[in-house]
């Protein structure tokens, strides 16, 4: 599991989609949650880094759990999600925040998400919006972004996850350069995918 | 209510009394249909006191919402009772016309009680349902009484039909559907024998209705992307049928031979998926619906006929060792001509093997002596000399010889083809699978070998409960709708939530899936206490557990199943002993297992 922890949170630092300490990974065993401690680094993550604790219930470790426990708990508690990564890839967070919902007009954007929705929060750090607006969308859709904030992404193994996170940070890369070509393009599914 | 017909029809056979009731709305919500809907029933009607050949045993044959709608891989129904090769509940899953046709005739669910007395067939269409007289089929092979009803029917028919294994009341009886389905596993065709019930034939035309065409249209055109993006869905199955995992499996050293004794060979390439197309393949076949078409037509110098598929190739092949590519697909036939279940023939067989070898009884087979092998079919299908002891199932078999470790059974289940020991996943979902050893409780292959969703890394024991808990219930879920698993290799959770909310109306999420999943799983865990099985049930021969692989990629393999038991129950929210608490329950709206409403 740690090994798992460790190999996924230095991709993420790797490909751009995190600073040094920005993110948070977490994976859920029954009713415990395994989840990244506050203020670490992803890509130098050591054993102590990897906080045990409930999902329901809290124990002294809640105190060393990322600030965002309160966002994973809540997507645990109400989707079928084992595994969650946060993180902030900024082409996704600036495409975040101009447009209500990101639809890729790559092939594989469009195969794996057609449409990736942005919640709105006025706070978005360890918020309880966000927890609850982020837990209802990811009943529906396998990522999201928080508006200027970053991308979580759920599955079944944080490496699943982690593919989600790293697909949506290409596509929206793909906007940003399809845009500065032609700023009027628009994706020929783009009615569909918006009902997705 | 739309994606249902609103209907259940109940036939007794014992009074001849055939009448219709509906579902009610809750249970349809909480169970949704098939798999779900079945365990709900038994767990009302049918208790401990009920012996499963006995006439107060049902056979209760249920649609999922999907079932005639044009949802790719949802053309197959399933058939629910107290198994009489487990005793424990018992659902077996068949693809093809016939739950098209019950649905289409009017009926979400088909309820078979009491016994007739003298053989019968059941004919159902839109405007009735008739019991009638089946003493000319009685005694008849399955195609062979298919072909004789079908000439008797004017219409389209579908007809599912026991053999004579199922009248001579073989533990592992199968049922065989028109020419190419089949419920297979758990004897469900020696329950269909117990009540003197041949056949059933099926035939409707009425339609489904779907409560958003267009949103429908649009996810299925979306999952066939998948279905036909995917090497495996859309090359591997179609090409060379499900034996294309034969050679993968075996390059993993899992792929078991000589009754577990390797699982490593290389003789098993004879009969694989791509010697199957080489030599005796003659064209593909699809349920309905179906864009992956994994059936096989193929001939060897004597017969014709479906299969084998890469579990028969397994136990009638390289669990016996015969890699003699033509004879597996003769005894393929004919089991399918007999009605019995290839993987528990198989399986089975290869006990008696090893114990000749053994020493411990002759039953005049042994390892590869394949000119003898449709000799002692015919003998378990039609209970002669020791066929009688043989047809109760490997696990009655070897017990009664004292030498129960030989019988690879989880709760006298015959194993699948993945060995355990290099895939430890695998077997805890062997273990913990309510209806015994079944690969597609759980296909823990997805993660382990076929890297679905992702691959892990297959000899680790610890930290698979979680995932293992997801899968067992996501395929509780998917076998109420009814999913081909197929269809999974390719697409995930939230498609077939999509395609359910555009049929029923119903806003239905993955998260939906799971807790209808979770809430199946924990009532036929339920079911199984009350029969009296516990944790000590929740074992895998003892082989897996001791005798390490001795050759291969999983070389000096075994499994830790206990530490590996612990923390499932410990995911699943039961206690030591594997019960779950009231609080789970409650939470999954069991009333402490109590079900108090019927349908």
């Amino acid at each position: 599991m740690f090994k798992a922890f460790q190999k996924i949170g230095r991709e993420l630092f790797l490909q751009g989609l995190n600073n040094s300490h920005s993110g948070n990974l977490s994976i859920r065993q029954g009713d415990r949650i395994f989840i990244t401690r506050r203020g670490s680094m992803l890509a130098n993550l050591a054993e102590e880094d990897i906080i045990e604790t409930g999902i329901e219930k809290n124990d002294s470790n809640i105190t060393l759990a990322s600030t965002e426990i309160i966002v994973h708990r809540a997507i645990y508690q109400s989707t079928s999600a084992l595994a969650i990564v946060h993180c902030h890839p900024p082409y996704a967070i600036a495409l975040s925040l101009i447009e209500n919902d990101i639809i890729p007009i790559d092939s594989e954007g469009c195969y794996l998400f057609r449409k990736v929705p942005v919640l709105k929060s006025e706070y978005t750090i360890g918020s309880r919006e966000v927890a609850k607006g982020a837990s209802k969308l990811l009943k529906k859709y396998r990522l999201i972004m928080i508006k200027g904030h970053g991308c979580i992404a759920i599955g079944q193994l944080l490496e699943e996850a982690y593919q989600w996170a790293s697909s949506l940070e290409h596509s929206s890369k793909i906007i940003y350069i399809t845009r500065t070509m032609k700023p009027d393009f628009v994706h020929e599914k783009i009615k569909d995918y918006h009902k997705w | 209510m739309k994606g249902w017909m609103g209907k259940i029809a109940v036939v007794d056979l014992s009074s001849g009394n055939i009448t219709e009731n509906e579902i009610d709305s809750e249970i349809r919500e909480k169970y949704l249909g098939g798999r779900g809907l079945g365990v709900h029933m038994m767990f009302n009607k049918v208790g401990p006191e009920v012996a499963p050949l006995s006439a107060k045993n049902l056979l209760i044959f249920a649609t999922g919402p999907l079932t005639g709608t044009k949802a790719p891989t949802s053309s197959r129904i399933s058939l629910s009772t107290k198994s009489p090769l487990t005793g424990t509940i018992f659902d077996s899953n068949a693809g093809g016309e016939w739950g098209i046709q019950l649905k289409q005739a009017g009926y979400d669910a088909l309820i078979i009680k009491g016994k007739a007395s003298s053989p019968v067939f059941i004919d159902i269409n839109e405007k009735e349902i008739q019991i009638k007289d089946a003493k000319r089929l009685w005694g008849g092979e399955t195609f062979e009484s298919i072909k004789l009803l079908k000439k008797l029917k004017r219409n389209k028919v579908s007809i599912a039909c026991i053999g004579p294994a199922g009248e001579n009341l073989v533990k592992f009886a199968s049922i065989m559907v028109d020419e190419h389905g089949t419920f297979g596993r758990g004897g469900v065709g020696a329950v269909m024998g117990s009540k003197n019930l041949k056949a059933i034939c099926v035939s409707g035309k009425k339609k489904v209705e779907i409560a958003d065409s267009e949103q429908l249209d649009f996810v299925i055109y979306e999952t066939k992307k998948w279905i036909k993006a995917n090497p495996l869905t859309f090359v591997g199955l179609p090409e060379f049928g499900t034996p294309v995992l034969v050679n993968l499996v075996n390059r993993m050293g899992i792929f078991p031979v000589k009754n577990y004794q390797t699982s490593y060979i290389k003789e098993v390439g004879n009969i694989s998926g791509e010697k199957i197309k080489e030599k005796i393949f003659v064209r593909r076949a699809a349920c309905p619906t179906c864009p992956i078409g994994c059936r096989r037509i193929t001939q060897t110098k004597n017969e014709k006929g479906k299969g084998p598929e890469f579990e028969t190739v397994y136990s009638l092949g390289a669990m016996c060792c015969i890699f003699d590519l033509e004879v597996v697909a003769e005894a393929n036939y004919l089991c399918n001509r007999l009605g019995l279940d290839t993987i528990s023939t198989g399986v089975t067989i290869a006990c008696t093997m090893e114990l000749k070898e053994r020493g411990i009884v002759d039953a005049g087979i042994s390892f590869g002596e394949k000119d003898k092998i449709k000799e002692i079919i015919k003998n378990i299908a039609y209970r002669q000399g020791i066929g009688d002891d043989l047809a109760e199932g490997s696990r009655l078999f070897a017990l009664k010889y004292k030498a129960e470790d030989y019988a690879m059974q989880v709760k006298g289940l015959e194993f699948p083809a993945y060995d355990p020991r290099g895939m430890k996943g695998m077997g805890l979902a062997y273990a913990t699978s309510n209806r015994g050893a079944c690969h597609l409780r759980a296909y823990m292959v997805g993660p382990e070998i076929l890297g679905i969703p992702k691959l892990i890394n297959r000899f680790t024991a610890l930290g698979k409960a979680g995932l293992l808990i997801y899968i067992q219930n996501l395929n509780a879920a998917l076998d109420t709708l009814i999913f081909c698993r197929f269809g999974g290799f390719a697409i995930s959770d939230d498609y077939y939530a999509r395609l359910v909310s555009a049929v029923t109306g119903w806003q239905i999420e993955p998260y939906n899936l799971q807790i209808i999943g979770e809430r199946i799983w924990n009532l036929e865990r339920l079911y199984n206490l009350r029969e009296g099985f516990s944790r000590k049930d929740d074992l895998l021969p003892s082989r897996m557990l001791k005798e390490p692989l001795t050759q291969g990629p999983s070389k000096g393999e075994t499994v830790s199943l206990n530490k590996m038991l612990d923390e499932y129950y410990l995911c699943r929210g039961w206690n030591k002993e594997g019960i779950p608490g009231g609080r789970k329950l409650k939470s999954l709206g069991l009333n402490s297992g109590k079900e108090e409403k019927d349908v």
